[in-house]
């Protein structure tokens, strides 16, 4: 679109500044660690950073589009869960490589974005969550009653991507990039203009701005990455079913970011990280784990607002300042 | 007023205004109101508080859609337009209660317009951080440019909006109550700056509803009051109109 053109060398230059800073260096410091888990041989911890790391993604983008652009959508696992099943449906039935599926699906997805994106827009705040809610019931409606695409049983046996610490680096390759195109994106013009709608819409269209398109690229955006997430997960898990679509993934997105800290895109893989590991510790104690998540989820939420990233990041930081000083 | 041709754009015309009329349920808040607009020229509107001054204005930048009646910019049918594409053929408004973009420097405040399809055409050359920062400075506001308007007072979001609106390279420049709400050494500041817009070439229509910071700063005046315009001429003959009064004043009173 606009202001995205990319020169390299003056990127190299503020990567190498950036790298510097306290929060470049902590930030390369955790990938690195991130990317050495692998070679513990721990399967099991691999996995489940597997699906934290696909969750990031499908949280940043709901944050890309609630945090950024301003529409709170309820209904953010109709773009999970579409291109999830397409991508599955396309490495399942039509034998095509799984990368370019997981493009296909993501393609799909960006197209249920305008379907979903062009009614609803004309709602706003909680009409607008509503809205996006009941677009993606409908769909898992739809998957679970009808008999295409494998009807309630879903698509199940794809081909496997390869051992899981495979699967590991490539999840960990769309999510990197992933988080740093949305980041890019809401650091250019176009983000400018994105947080300008959010802000004030009024205002925005008196300053000669259409929004309604900017507000569908935004959804358009979004629903791309939330595809992405959603193919992943099928790609990962070899299989998919109309659960994709409940509203529980949709209410993970919110959460994750929430808790990560919102209108920041990199919190969301902060929040995903702690959401997904903390439910694997709390899962041997059945039901009472619900009832422990849920009490921790009130605290950051009543304790932390703005979410655990730039708090924490900020604490850290003081107290080496703290330490270097002595 | 009457009789010129519809659409024509005869050259001295910028903006016409035919018949407008708007109703919200039984409440006629602009009633057949007709007046035109000379290119280049500051024109002023007076009416007391609730003579339906905002809807004009609402119905002229189309963010309200009138009953009937018809708004001409350039000669381009305007009245079912939307705000946006009326911005961009060249007519910029301001707010009576100021906007802002709460979360964006003042710079991006400004970025936001210049990055319109008609503040792109003419400021993308010269870039649009230069552009912005360049209105910024003629608003006075180029040492806050990193700021967020939240911290601003409210002379300076004044400023702001006056800028907002430049950023879009408007013809014509809506300015809705611009001296509500400031101290008298502001409303000069904010006065002379509209009239060096207009001396640049910007066709200016502001209105106001205390009638001496109007008068000092506008060579015509046209006074609405109740829906309807009820006078026209020099900001003298307005004040001293019979009917201005008596919708200010309230009928009856003697006023010397």
């Amino acid at each position: 679109m606009m202001g995205l053109q990319v020169d390299m060398q003056p990127l190299i230059g503020r990567f190498k500044i950036w790298a510097r800073t306290f929060r470049g260096s902590i930030t390369l410091f955790s990938l690195a660690g991130l990317l050495l888990i692998p070679i513990t041989g721990n399967q099991y911890l691999t996995t489940v950073l597997v699906t934290a790391m696909i969750y990031s993604i499908f949280a940043a983008s709901w944050d890309f589009l609630a945090g950024f652009a301003g529409q709170i959508s309820f209904g953010h696992a109709a773009f999970f869960g579409i291109s999830a099943y397409f991508t599955a449906a396309f490495v399942e039935f039509a034998r095509v490589h799984w990368t370019l599926s997981l493009f296909i699906g993501a393609g799909y997805a960006v197209i249920f974005s305008l379907l979903i994106g062009i009614p609803c827009l004309r709602l706003k705040g909680p009409y607008l969550a509503l809205g996006t809610l009941a677009f993606a019931l409908i769909l898992w409606n739809l998957f679970l009653t009808g008999t295409w695409l494998g009807g309630t049983e879903g698509i199940s046996g794809l081909p496997s991507l390869g051992n899981i610490f495979l699967v590991f680096y490539i999840v960990a390759v769309f999510m990197i990039a992933s988080l740093i195109i949305m980041r890019a994106i809401v650091d250019s013009r176009l983000g400018t203009i994105l947080k300008a709608i959010r802000d004030d819409e009024t205002c925005a269209d008196a300053s000669g701005i259409n929004t309604t398109t900017y507000k569908l690229i935004a959804f358009m955006i979004s629903g791309f990455f939330a595809g992405i997430a959603g193919g992943l997960f099928a790609l990962h898990l070899t299989a998919v079913n109309p659960a994709v679509f409940q509203t529980l993934y949709s209410f993970y997105a919110i959460i994750m970011a929430a808790i990560g800290g919102m209108v920041t895109i990199y919190g969301s893989v902060i929040g995903a990280f702690l959401f997904t590991v903390l439910s694997e510790f709390l899962r041997p104690l059945a039901a009472a784990s619900l009832l422990i998540f849920a009490t921790i989820l009130i605290l950051i939420v009543r304790f932390w607002e703005e979410g655990v990233m730039n708090p924490v990041l900020e604490g850290v930081q003081d107290a080496w300042d703290i330490i270097r000083r002595r | 007023m009457h009789g010129t041709s519809y659409g024509g754009g005869s050259m001295g015309t910028i903006l016409e205004v035919k018949n407008l009329t708007k109703k919200f349920g039984g409440l006629t808040a602009v009633n057949d109101v007709n007046f035109e607009v000379e290119r280049g020229e500051m024109l002023g509107l007076i009416g007391p508080n609730g003579a339906g001054k905002t809807t004009l204005f609402h119905l002229i930048s189309g963010f309200e859609k009138p009953n009937s009646g018809r708004v001409f910019f350039d000669g381009i049918d305007i009245t079912k337009k939307k705000p946006f594409q009326i911005v961009n053929l060249g007519m910029a408004r301001t707010f009576q209660l100021v906007k802002s973009f709460h979360y964006l420097s003042l710079l991006d405040n400004i970025s936001v317009a210049c990055l319109s399809p008609r503040g792109k055409e003419a400021f993308e050359k010269t870039g649009i951080d230069e552009a912005a920062s360049s209105i910024l400075s003629s608003v006075g506001l180029v040492d806050k440019a990193r700021l967020p308007p939240v911290i601003l007072p409210h002379g300076d979001l004044r400023r702001l909006e006056i800028g907002k609106a430049l950023g879009t390279n408007p013809e014509m420049l809506l300015l809705d109550e611009p001296f509500s709400g400031l101290v008298h050494e502001e409303k000069e500041g904010i006065g002379r700056l509209i009239r060096r817009l207009n001396d640049e070439g910007v066709t200016i229509f502001v209105t106001g509803h205390v009638m001496r910071e109007l008068m000092t700063l506008v060579p015509r005046v046209i006074a609405m009051h109740q829906g309807r315009l009820i006078a026209e001429g020099s900001p003298e003959e307005v004040a001293n109109n019979k009917i201005v009064l008596e919708a200010y004043l309230g009928r009856g009173e003697g006023f010397a």
